[in-house]
């Protein structure tokens, strides 16, 4: 049967709609479930000031049959086996025949007792309650009161329908008003509508200027966006997040286009679409990837005839892109070199010094940097772009668009004539900004990004923040996150120890926590967000741990080694492999371990293993340095013969001490080796991975 | 309509909704929400409804006369209604449509903004009202100043006068604007604009700013003790304009910054707490 839930306020910002949709979501399926209501659909839509909840419900309560234990056996029964007093007692306080009892054999035995019939209640009876529990479940990252509620939400809630199979449905929450109606568009019709289905709910609120789903109105922007830029041959530079945004803030989407006069394309297509989007949510215009003198807005409108709308838009841009203007040509008077000095004057934080002190820094680890991957040739630049980089922090631009901080010091470096290696790597050092956004193309903006975010990280960890839970203000995750990123997008090969150290040494006595507490507190941090890394791109989880198991200082070794347990577990040898390594584990648990004397080998089977060893680690660990973990992978397979033939024909505890620990000595060498491959113990077979997810 | 003809559109507008019609303040604010009439007002239980204009000092936005857009001191026009009625944005509406705005042509939005004022531990949740991409006013109901947490909840509506009536006029300019039939913007501004954009960022002492600063504060501090609490905010409100003039002429460093807003936010705080038990005695 269709429920309908509508929650009116006035508006929310996209950013809660979205919190919200999942809340109700979640909240509902798992509140129903509680109370044993089946879902057969169920979903969220609506718009800025209206959170919908659509559902196909069962009509009522599934049944239910429960077991009611009453006295043990031995107590229910009298000497005779007739069901004694105890039993009898059960029986009538349960108001139950004596006859509807039988026995349950239990854990603890056998226990009289009955089944219990339970029929469904309405789902109509229990909605009330399950809806109360879930509007008391909702929550928002910045919470307001206001005068008609007891209770806190993102936005003033204005009204509450709930239907149900047609008819409202009665119920109370707070003090919100509840109401069997909706209400029209704010400004073009604010009648109240009264509606029986979500079918006649969607026409009601069409009639009355409000489209509910979100997907049309995107669909309305979109094709009234296209069919007004025929006009220009231009198309719309994509920015979803802007788009979502709209789709929130719109119940009547109305596409309007205007344009600015060309003197201001001047101005790097960066900065005039920001002015569009930060200050008037508008939509640049572009053509073949350039700038065009047009731009797209969306109005909460049904029609624009005088061109008012368009003409307010096109007045207040004018000034936005005046002011932009005049700012881009007041910073080019000063060179960013000129501003370095200055930084000492911006505090990047209070306990870890100024920009100048980071820029400092910066430029040692980015040389550090280039020398362990081999790279002498980029110093020069890399250099400079360090020193560079934060100065666009000074510029009118950045305080002006703090979003655009990075990109404005590249325009600016371009214009300013400095080497484009340079520019381009100030361009895109803080990339990337999150898990889709890309990694910096060039080579030294990869070096200075890696710079900058390692920075930033030991500095905050340095100090003792958490990294624990769901909150992460001050971007942590997504340093560390970033750092990985790049690393595997560009191949980087650089011990991820050694660059904490270095970090940690140019801090100096600024830190809080020791530098071993560091580098520790980092390290189990990056091992976490490898691990989410590599589950979002879908590896099996006991092939992660066996690949970071065996060690995470090389990070784009890590991922080598993943990408060839993925491959290896296909052939057809894997699982008696993983047996053998699991066999060569047990044995020398808990045993003491000496060092391996050749000379003391006496059988003929541990002599040929030994042998077969030297050869395949002597091919395999050059391979293993330079990442080729397939190919060192399948030929450490070949250890397999060898050892079984070990095990068949030699007693490793034997009696004999010397040749015993020898043995052992031997298998703990071969251990060691096939750990530097993959923690091959973390590996769940095929048989055995059903287990571990029952158990889990 | 000229800029005055605005003015006095919304005073009979909210006057008719029942709100005092107070006068502008006569100590320097960077906003309306800092004059005692909306920041004593809004604290404890006692319903209020006031409106007027407020003459606004923010420095750093001088231009010396020469930005169509930007100058170093605006005026607001300020509501204050505690309680909230629950139609607010309905009777908001109802005094744009007042000033003779026909909402039904243009595109209305209340666009998430939400609104913070470090130096009196003040913040509050709303929108900026954007008037076919023009941000016209300021809407928030406020749940805490002083550092105290507000009930009932008051709301503050702020108009920036110069927007709304440049949106009005239609003009590109803020100084080609009417104030009178026979005045304009210009008249009235626009040396104003360009010898205290010579101050904020040139002439102003630097040190005597700063001796003046401290001499305010101790002030305030001796005030508060002595329970005179609307002439110690009135030092408070000094120390506010102060440390803008020092902003304006690149003397605060990011962390002097922090301390000096974390300076008057105490003394405020305190005057706030103490304000409130008082009203409590009552």
């Amino acid at each position: 049967m269709e429920f309908l839930l509508e929650i009116m306020t006035e508006e929310m910002p996209y950013s809660h709609v979205k919190i919200a949709h999942e809340q109700l979501a979640a909240a509902f399926h798992h509140e129903l479930a509680e109370v044993r209501i089946k879902i057969n659909q169920l979903r969220v839509l609506g718009t800025g000031r209206r959170l919908v909840v659509l559902a196909d419900l069962d009509e009522k309560q599934e049944d239910r049959e429960e077991i009611v234990l009453g006295p043990p056996k031995k107590v229910a029964l009298t000497a005779d086996n007739q069901l004694g007093p105890a039993a009898l007692g059960f029986a009538r306080s349960h108001q139950i025949s004596p006859e509807a009892l039988t026995f349950f054999s239990t854990p603890k035995g056998e226990y009289l007792g009955y089944k219990k019939k339970e029929r469904g209640r309405p789902t109509a009876e229990l909605l009330p309650e399950v809806i109360n529990r879930v509007l008391a479940s909702l929550s928002f990252p910045k919470m307001m009161r206001w005068n008609e509620s007891l209770g806190k939400f993102s936005r003033p809630v204005k009204n509450l329908m709930v239907l149900f199979d047609g008819k409202p449905l009665e119920l109370s929450y707070l003090d919100w008003p509840v109401r069997a109606f909706t209400f029209g568009h704010r400004l073009h019709s604010p009648r109240p509508l009264q509606v029986r289905s979500f079918r006649e709910y969607v026409e009601t609120l069409r009639q009355n200027k409000v489209i509910i789903e979100p997907e049309e109105r995107r669909q309305i922007i979109l094709e009234q966006a296209k069919t007004l830029l025929r006009t220009c041959e231009g198309e719309l530079y994509p920015d979803d997040e802007l788009l979502q945004k709209l789709v929130n803030d719109v119940e009547f989407p109305l596409v309007i286009m205007g344009s600015f006069p060309e003197k201001y394309l001047t101005l790097p297509i960066e900065i005039i679409s920001t002015v569009l989007r930060e200050g008037q949510k508008l939509f640049s215009v572009v053509k073949g990837g350039k700038q065009l003198p047009f731009f797209i807005g969306v109005a909460d409108q049904i029609a624009d005839p005088k061109g008012l709308i368009q003409k307010g838009y096109e007045r207040v841009l004018r000034a936005r892109l005046e002011d932009a203007l005049f700012f881009w040509e007041q910073d080019l008077k000063v060179s960013l070199k000129e501003r370095i000095p200055q930084l000492g004057r911006v505090i990047f934080h209070e306990k870890l010094g100024t920009y100048l002190d980071k820029t400092e820094r910066l430029k040692k680890i980015v040389a550090f940097l280039s020398q362990q991957i081999g790279e002498k040739g980029i110093l020069k630049p890399a250099l400079m772009a360090a020193e560079l980089c934060k100065t666009d922090l000074l510029t009118e631009m950045v305080r002006e668009f703090p979003s655009l901080q990075g990109k404005v010091g590249g325009l600016y470096c371009r214009a300013q004539n400095y080497p484009d290696s340079v520019a381009q790597a100030i361009y895109e050092h803080y990339q990337p900004v999150s898990l889709e956004d890309a990694s910096p193309k060039s080579l030294i903006g990869a070096l200075l990004s890696i710079a900058d975010k390692i920075d930033s990280l030991v500095g905050a960890i340095g100090l003792g923040a958490e990294i624990s839970g769901s909150s992460d203000p001050l971007g942590l995750r997504r340093y560390a996150q970033g750092i990985c990123k790049i690393i595997l997008d560009h191949r980087l090969r650089l011990s991820l120890s050694r660059l904490l150290s270095k970090t940690i040494d140019l801090y100096g006595q600024k830190l809080a926590l020791s530098k071993k507490k560091v580098v520790e507190v980092c390290l189990n941090f990056f091992m976490q967000r490898l691990r989410f890394l590599y589950e979002k791109e879908g590896f099996r989880y006991d092939l992660i741990n066996a690949s970071l198991g065996a060690g995470l200082d090389d990070i784009y070794l890590s991922y080598l080694r993943l990408k060839a347990l993925e491959e290896l577990k296909l052939s057809p040898d894997f699982e008696s492999f993983v047996l053998m390594v699991r066999r060569v584990n047990n044995i020398l648990q808990g045993q003491p371990v000496r060092k391996f004397n050749p000379d003391l080998l006496v059988e003929k089977a541990e002599q040929e293993l030994h042998a077969a060893f030297q050869i395949i680690k002597e091919h395999a660990l050059p391979l293993i340095d330079q990442g080729e973990f397939h190919r060192a992978q399948k030929m450490t397979l070949k250890l397999q013969g060898p050892l079984n033939n070990f095990f068949d024909n030699v007693l490793v505890m034997v009696k004999n001490e010397k040749l015993r620990q020898n043995r052992l000595a031997l298998l703990n060498d071969i251990r060691a080796f096939l750990f530097q491959i993959a923690d091959f113990s973390q590996i769940v077979l095929d048989g055995e991975r059903k287990n571990q997810k029952a158990k889990n | 309509m000229a800029l005055q003809d605005l003015i006095m559109n919304l005073q009979k507008f909210w006057t008719d909704q029942g709100c005092y019609l107070a006068q502008p303040y006569d100590v320097e604010v960077g906003a309306g929400t800092m004059t005692p009439d909306t920041f004593f007002r809004v604290l404890g239980k006692r319903p209020w409804k006031v409106a007027y204009v407020q003459p606004s000092r923010r420095p750093t936005d001088g231009r010396y006369g020469e930005n169509p857009h930007r100058v170093q001191k605006h005026f607001q026009f300020q509501v204050i209604i505690k309680p909230s009625p629950h139609d607010i944005q309905d009777i908001y509406l109802q005094s744009l449509r007042a000033c003779g705005i026909r909402l039904e042509d243009h595109d209305l939005r209340f666009d998430e903004d939400d609104w913070e004022s470090p130096t009196i531990g003040a913040w509050g949740v709303g929108w900026q009202v954007m008037l076919d991409g023009l941000e016209i006013t300021q809407f928030t109901y406020f749940q805490q100043a002083g550092g105290l947490d507000l009930f009932p909840i008051p709301v503050e509506i702020t108009y920036g006068l110069e927007r709304l009536e440049m949106f009005l006029e239609g003009k590109e300019s803020i100084y080609e604007l009417d104030w009178s039939a026979k005045v304009s913007y210009r008249d009235l501004r626009w040396l104003e604009e360009k010898e205290f954009s010579e101050y904020n960022f040139k002439a102003a002492d630097i040190d005597r700013l700063q001796a003046a600063f401290s001499l305010y504060q101790q002030e305030a501090q001796k005030l508060i003790d002595q329970e005179l609490l609307l002439p110690a905010y009135d030092c408070c409100l000094k120390l506010s304009h102060l440390f803008n003039l020092l902003d304006s002429r690149g003397a605060v460093s990011v962390t002097e910054r922090v301390k000096l807003i974390a300076q008057i936010r105490s003394l405020v705080n305190q005057i706030a707490r103490l304000y409130v038990s008082r009203e409590g005695e009552n």
